[in-house]
């Protein structure tokens, strides 16, 4: 019984820093039609700021949340003025999704690269007073910073569901995503709805580097492991719907964790992805949509 | 008011509309008609800046709106109900209301606005809190209307209201434009396949055919004029005369 | 063959540089450094053609192309270990690269645009975890391998392998399967209604790519006989590198793919002795700028200044005339 209960813990804890990750992957999906596969080297980046501020002034990775999520905001804006914007240029959907998956694979080179030159290959994490320390919760143990993360996760995707469904902002951000033209007649400049929104996704990535910095590790090239994890949440989601992106994200940490009783522990990420390649080919629309 | 000047419009290689000249001055109704393709839709986008022409001039109150993105021209004053409507399908009918008052000084009269549209569109209200995909067809023109005016324009387009709608609806809808052209000073521009139900409506009128305009005159004139007879009311002389 | 003699004077700058390719080493003694890089170079031509194919040609964009590569490399490694002739044990990697896409392949291909890239770059993370922990050691040739190990060998079954695929990839996109392939690229729900079999038209373009991958694989088995970790030749740089010296080269042409690698291979090993890993960032931006600004890279790029200095030209000697 103990077991099953860590399980689950376990599964939660893991699945509520999935869902934080999906998260800007899932809103510039949504909202812009692009796929940002850099987003797993934002997460990176986003580690590697609270690191070198944990490094060289002592703060807690925690407590760096607000500067990482503006510095890393101010990131989003010049991504998206340097390599999406000339995208919104191309007439089919269909291209501008494509290229979108070509620029920002060169983004990946790019940052990759300049965060390998400049912090070198090391593995870096946050080691505080209270890391590998945990909480003993329903006759179980859940390590201080996964309860952290899982309070990060659920504020983030709480703060963006208040934002795109009461602020006026968010209304913004829904008309141009449901038909941007009749948004702009309506008023509504949707490029600058764009640029603020791609602010806040790769915010997002920056909240998820903090949390995986402190409970495991960042690379300069460790990026891409954890967007597939994003890929994944934001499919099982559905397009667009943002809202299920952090109950998916923890149904997956729940599959995964079970899985331990299934398959040795190094096949794990395997069996996610296979089973991410199954949904896809049979319900392509996600798990928690409605509609067909 | 508005003055289009030997407009021509292009679909990429594609012309679309040749030296179009027209004006609206202010307090007008003003209607264009032709029939399907003629290019009445293109107009609208290119005032609206959905599009842009490729040679000659658009300007509204003096300001040159042929280099501004379509949100500025919204912010001057322009509001288009958009052919097909194109609501927000998934946002409430109150949201996209809200949404149509996104311009700064509409954003913070929206409240009143509001409350007037409801007067005008009873039904609206009722439906304020249903999505907008689950409206009948009359009230999403409703809706598409109500929403065009939250932006408190000085200038309203309408492109092909009466599609797919009841003559009745189409009777009520255009009394109630009608009424706010008087009251509100509103000018309106309304471009139609429904030659009838404009031109009896209209101040003055414009006739576009293959991209390019045929005639104008006074809008009674030229319900009465022979060539629209024929071409759109499907009256030959013929049977006039039996 | 008509083509071919009647455009001969475009073709020769590269009838002689192949030439060159071809004789250089019989006459002349090349370092093991430069035949180095060539086999590497050659193995970047016959992936991005392969994934020129199927990327440039059919519009679909395939981020797992390690998979086939890895696929090829190690299937030759060990049919070769035990005996069989390396041309063999490289077809047999090319094959083996082929079953692989066909049992990937046909699930991904029913997925729509941006999923099917998603999908293999999936595949291609989920073989490189199985194999990762399937092959935990070193894996390597038994002695006499390394012995008898032939640098020159390297560089023409490369160069072989590597014209090959130029030559594969000429014929299918001159063919009716290359018209197929044109016509899905630029509107797939056209070409279906117009009544090509876009599904059967995209899998044939899969395999024929996985074919070309897995062949490099196996000219890279024979390069390199040991190896530390395995699971690297399944790393995405196999499949992000040549997709960059494709977009550079110039996408959807037959020599963008050549040009490319060229410009790729040379200039890292050249800025490597100079500038470090400070290289990379430039052609990473250099690859943004190109998908951004210059979609036909390099070989459109140089059309693109043949045509301003015929207009120029033409200009000129017109207003000379009148």
């Amino acid at each position: 019984m103990e077991g099953v209960i860590q399980t689950i813990a376990y599964g939660i804890v893991v699945g509520a820093l999935y869902g934080l990750i999906a998260l800007g992957l899932g809103l510039i999906m949504g909202i812009m039609k692009f796929l940002n596969i850099a987003h797993g080297t934002f997460i990176m980046l986003g580690g590697y700021v609270s690191f070198w501020l944990f490094a060289l002034w002592g703060i807690d990775p925690y407590l760096s949340i607000p500067l990482v999520i503006v510095a890393m905001f101010l990131m989003g804006l010049l991504l998206y003025k340097l390599t999406l914007s000339p995208l919104l240029k191309l007439p089919h959907i269909g291209m501008r999704i494509d290229n979108s998956l070509l620029v920002t694979f060169g983004v990946i080179y790019v940052l990759d690269n300049a965060m390998t030159l400049i912090w070198k290959a090391d593995v870096r994490s946050v080691i505080a007073s209270y890391t590998g320390g945990a909480l003993n919760l329903f006759g179980t143990r859940v390590s201080y910073t996964g309860l952290a993360g899982l309070g990060i996760a659920v504020l983030a995707a709480v703060a963006l569901y208040f934002i795109l469904s009461r602020t006026y902002f968010g209304k913004h951000v829904r008309a141009a995503t449901q038909d941007a033209e009749a948004a702009s007649l309506c008023g509504v400049n949707v490029q600058q709805t764009y640029l603020i929104s791609c602010g806040i996704a790769t915010a997002l990535a920056g909240m998820a580097g903090v949390v995986i910095v402190s409970s495991y590790s960042v690379t300069p090239t460790g990026g891409l492991s954890w967007l597939l994890i994003g890929i994944v949440v934001m499919v099982l989601a559905g397009e667009g719907n943002i809202n299920a992106i952090l109950p998916a994200g923890i149904m997956l940490g729940l599959i995964e964790s079970a899985s331990v009783f299934v398959v040795p522990i190094q096949y794990r990420q395997a069996i996610a992805l296979l089973i991410f390649i199954i949904v896809l080919m049979f319900r392509p629309q996600g798990l928690f949509t409605k509609r067909g | 008011m508005l003055e289009i000047s030997h407009v021509d419009v292009y679909y990429g290689d594609l012309q679309a509309l040749w030296d179009i000249s027209l004006t609206i001055g202010g307090g007008e109704i003003v209607t264009l008609v032709g029939s399907n393709g003629a290019g009445k839709s293109t107009i609208m986008k290119t005032i609206s800046g959905l599009l842009k022409p490729k040679t000659g001039s658009i300007s509204f109150e003096g300001i040159y709106l042929d280099k501004l993105p379509a949100h500025r021209i919204a912010e001057l004053g322009i509001s288009m109900v958009p052919e097909g409507r194109r609501l927000f399908p998934q946002m409430s009918v109150l949201e996209n209301l809200e949404v149509g008052a996104s311009v700064r000084e509409a954003k913070k009269a929206r409240h009143n606005t509001i409350r007037w549209i409801y007067e005008l569109f009873p039904i609206l209200r009722k439906r304020a809190k249903q999505r907008a995909d689950t409206l009948s067809g009359g009230e999403q023109q409703m809706l598409a209307i109500g929403r065009a005016l939250m932006a408190q324009p000085r200038l309203l387009l309408i492109d092909e209201m009466s599609l797919g709608l009841s003559p009745l609806l189409v009777q009520e809808i255009s009394q109630v434009i009608k009424d706010i052209n008087k009251s509100r000073k509103l000018t309106i521009f309304l471009v139609e396949q429904d030659v009838n139900m404009a031109l009896s409506m209209a101040d003055r009128g414009y006739i576009i055919e293959n991209g390019r305009i045929q005639s104008q005159g006074d809008a009674k004139e030229l319900l009465c004029s022979e060539r629209v007879k024929e071409t759109y009311l499907g009256i030959s002389p013929v049977e006039k005369a039996g | 063959m008509s083509t071919i003699t009647a455009n001969w004077k475009k073709l020769l700058p590269s009838g002689v540089a192949l030439a060159l390719f071809l004789v250089l080493p019989l006459v002349m003694e090349i370092g093991t450094n430069i035949l180095n890089l060539m086999v590497m170079l050659f193995i970047y031509v016959i992936l991005s053609q392969s994934w020129n194919l199927i990327g440039g040609y059919t519009g679909l964009i395939n981020l797992g192309l390690a998979a086939f590569f890895g696929c090829g490399v190690l299937v030759t490694h060990f049919i070769w270990s035990t005996g069989v002739p390396i041309y063999l044990a490289v077809t047999a990697g090319g094959i083996s690269a082929m079953f692989l896409a066909g049992v990937i392949g046909l699930p991904t291909l029913r997925l729509r645009g941006v999923y099917f890239a998603i999908g293999t770059l999936a595949l291609a993370q989920v073989c490189r975890i199985v194999v990762g922990n399937t092959f935990t050691r070193m894996v390597q040739m038994p002695i006499s391998y390394v012995v008898n190990y032939n640098f020159i060998s390297r560089y023409y079954l490369g160069l072989v392998v590597a014209l090959i695929a130029v030559a594969v990839v000429y014929l299918v996109t001159n063919s009716k399967l290359g018209l197929a392939m044109a016509a899905v690229r630029d509107d797939e729900e056209a070409a279906r209604v117009t009544g090509v079999n876009t599904f059967r038209c995209k899998v044939l373009a899969l395999l024929i790519s996985a074919f070309l991958a897995g062949l490099a694989g196996g000219v890279y088995a024979f390069f390199q006989l040991t190896f530390q970790f395995v699971s690297s030749v399944f790393s995405p740089l196999w499949t992000f590198g040549p997709v960059m010296a494709v977009i550079i080269g110039g996408i959807g042409t037959l020599l963008g793919p050549v040009i490319g690698s060229f410009f790729l291979v040379i200039l890292s090993e050249i800025f490597a002795l100079t500038t470090g890993e400070a290289h990379l960032i430039i052609f990473g931006i250099l690859f943004i700028l190109v998908v951004l600004y210059f979609p036909h890279g390099l070989v459109g790029s140089v059309d693109r200044v043949r045509q301003l200095i015929v207009r120029v030209g033409r200009s000129r000697l017109w207003k000379a005339i009148h």
